[in-house]
């Protein structure tokens, strides 16, 4: 009989699959990337890495000693003070005392401060907050910290914001309101984002991150890569871009930066408009499929960033959280897989941070 | 799942040098060989040592760059970060915010 | 011209959203004595399977498939005149969808509700942070065939569940069929609580209730 390797679904649930099949995944999990990306699949080497960290017998598996990265934070701190509806366990604690906890018991390599909405519309009516409360973690603490927010450009479209819902819009054939009211969207988006940073710039922040980028479609990049690009210029900020998914949803599909069309890129060619931006660090996305294995997933998500690392001139910090870089969509990820799309992604896609 | 990976493949934030090869990919956009080959000439370490706590709790003692565990007296929050910022040759935000206010 | 060439063509003036010349296929395939449910089914719906799969890889965008599908509609209302009444093609289902109370989060839900109105569905779009009581009252309202709910959050998926009951309660769960999906949403909890259907994305939402009703 053959033998049988522990193994799990994208949702996370544990599976059986012999050597054979979980290589008949990756093939069509990279085959998939390499199709829809235009980009090479993965080689036959990086096939048979993968396959040593899919049948490796131990629960936990890392990366070999000196090939250590560092990881970059988002959500701030609330995984620890934050509901469920952040993955938060709900620990009553202060955020600066939240990242001291990050940095001194989890010992981790960045830290960032976050807002409870995460987003950075709410953010503007409380700066002054924000900025004392980063003053204080400034203070207190070691590792670089960044100030943490998305995008969010579904906040300024009704009823939370001034302008239209595109969603609204769209389905009733108004395409030229919707994109009207999309790109108002971004040139007050783009405001808003450049007076928080600029803000926290001035009580010392070392670092701002742009968090699930894209989340909104082609405007959320678009206003993100503006935000960037005058704070890149005007302050001494260091920026990560973090994305929302594998390829700019095109809720515009006119938008462009730099002369090239947002909607529709993938992540080695969303780096290459990060990095005209200027940003510092690159966090790119690839979704999970529940319906389909670890092994098609992890295959799948680490030909992509491959194909993104190969081309970049900056660093990428990929994102590997629930339900991306090949990590399962379950609110308490198994730890055997968590750390399997770790080391595939360092040893494979030669990741430069997660 | 931070954890996780952290154990997996991080490098260890302050117990190591996780802090500074991180600060390093801010500043400089410097990938991961670059900035770990970076901050361990500055160290007088090796790159491999840079995610070895038994090398990196005595360099960090000596440079009095801020330790994982609370040692009285050694340095800790602005003022370990102080010492980065000329050990690594860079410039960081909040320190020298620190200095222009009390004129140094 | 030939069956084969006007086909190819219907598929084509969909996929390049060209609302004029989709009606204008239409039109010569009458002219032509082409089965106008043969230009549906292999020419216009062929050239709609391949938007949503351009839409799948970012190929192609939201405004040009609402584009694509006025340019559908179009085309098959003309050729609908030129059918028997009899022969004329029926709505596939009427579709109560929107995002649970609670949640923002409506984009996807709102590219499903685009797709399955371009594949003949009747969809009741209730928008996003919708009360579970609404899902009730609108799909006793439109006689729905199929109630659809969205959740991004895990705080918010445990009100997909509340939607069975409250189906249950009003009578209405043996009338209906249920679908979720959502970001945190997957087939192992559409079982758990007992939804008919889980779809992984927009294509998928269409693939699965077009077998439902065929």
């Amino acid at each position: 009989m053959l033998k049988k390797y522990l193994t799990r679904m994208g949702d996370g649930e544990r599976v059986e699959m012999t050597a054979d099949e979980i290589r008949r995944d990756f093939e069509l999990g990279t085959n998939d990337a390499a199709d829809r990306g235009k980009i090479a699949p993965l080689t036959q080497d990086d096939l048979d890495r993968l396959l040593e960290i899919f049948t490796n017998p131990n629960k936990v598996v890392s990366v070999e000693p000196g090939n250590e990265v560092p990881l970059t934070h988002d959500i701030g701190t609330l995984r620890l003070m934050g509901d469920q509806g952040n993955s938060g366990v709900g620990i009553p604690l202060s955020r600066v005392q939240g990242i001291q906890v990050h940095e001194r018991a989890f010992a981790c390599d960045t830290m960032e401060l976050g807002h409870i909405d995460y987003s950075f519309k709410p953010v503007k009516p409380v700066i002054a907050m924000e900025q004392q409360e980063l003053e204080n973690a400034l203070l207190s603490t070691i590792v670089p910290l960044f100030y943490g927010a998305m995008p969010n450009l579904g906040l300024y479209y009704s009823p939370d914001g001034p302008f239209g819902n595109p969603s609204d819009l769209l389905p009733m054939g108004k395409i030229q309101e919707a994109r009207e009211a999309q790109e108002g969207a971004v040139e007050h988006a783009t405001r808003d984002m450049i007076y928080i940073a600029e803000k926290l710039a001035a009580v010392g922040a070392d670092g701002i991150n742009f968090d699930t980028t894209g989340a909104a479609g082609d405007t959320d990049m678009k206003a993100t890569l503006h935000a960037v690009e005058y704070l890149k210029a005007n302050t001494n900020l260091a920026v990560e871009v973090g994305m929302a998914g594998e390829f700019v949803l095109g809720m515009h599909g006119g938008l462009e930066y730099d002369g090239v069309r947002i909607a529709g890129l993938y992540p080695h060619q969303q780096v290459k408009l990060v990095e005209k931006a200027g940003a510092d660090i690159f966090g790119p996305v690839v979704n999970t499929n529940t319906s389909k294995s670890m092994a098609w997933n992890l295959a799948r998500a680490v030909t992509f960033i491959k194909a993104c690392t190969e081309v970049a001139n900056i660093p990428i910090h990929v994102n590997m959280g629930m339900g991306v870089g090949g990590s399962p969509v379950f609110e308490t990820p198994p730890v055997d897989s968590v750390t399997r799309a770790s080391k595939a992604m360092v040893e494979i896609a030669k990741v430069d941070g997660l | 799942m931070p954890i996780a990976h952290g154990m997996a493949a991080g490098m260890g934030g302050i117990r190591t040098a996780g802090d500074l090869v991180a600060r390093m990919q801010m500043t400089r956009k410097m990938r991961i060989r670059e900035a770990k080959a970076y901050v361990a000439e500055k160290l007088k370490v090796s790159p491999t040592d840079l995610s070895n706590e038994h090398v990196m709790r005595e360099v960090r003692e000596e440079l009095d760059i801020g330790i994982i565990t609370s040692v009285p007296g050694c340095a800790k929050g602005i003022e370990a970060k102080a010492r980065i910022a000329e050990l690594l040759g860079i410039e960081i935000a909040s320190v020298k915010r620190l200095k222009n206010k009390v004129n140094f | 011209m030939s069956r084969e060439e006007l086909i190819e063509q219907a598929a084509q003036s969909i996929v390049e959203a060209n609302k004029d010349l989709a009606v204008e296929i239409a039109n010569k395939a009458i002219a032509e004595g082409i089965d106008p449910v043969d230009m549906i089914n292999n020419g216009y719906s062929e050239g709609m399977a391949r938007c949503g799969d351009r839409f799948d890889r970012g190929e192609m965008f939201l405004p040009e498939l609402i584009v694509a599908s006025d340019a559908m509609v179009a085309a098959i209302s003309v050729l609908e005149e030129a059918m028997p009444a009899e022969n004329r093609a029926e709505k596939l289902g009427t579709v109560v969808l929107g995002t649970i109370e609670g949640d923002v989060h409506d984009i996807g839900k709102g590219i499903v509700a685009t797709m399955l109105r371009v594949y003949g569905f009747e969809v009741h779009d209730l928008g996003r942070d919708v009360p579970i009581s609404s899902f009730v009252a609108k799909a006793k309202e439109v006689n729905a065939d199929i109630v659809g709910s969205s959740a991004l959050m895990t705080t918010t998926q445990v009100g997909q569940k509340a939607l069975e009951e409250a189906l249950k309660n009003a009578c209405l769960r043996d009338k209906v069929k249920t679908m979720v999906g959502g970001a945190v949403v997957t087939q192992r909890w559409a079982d758990k609580i007992g939804s008919d259907l889980y779809a992984e994305n927009a294509s998928e939402a269409v693939i699965k209730l077009k077998e439902l009703f065929s």
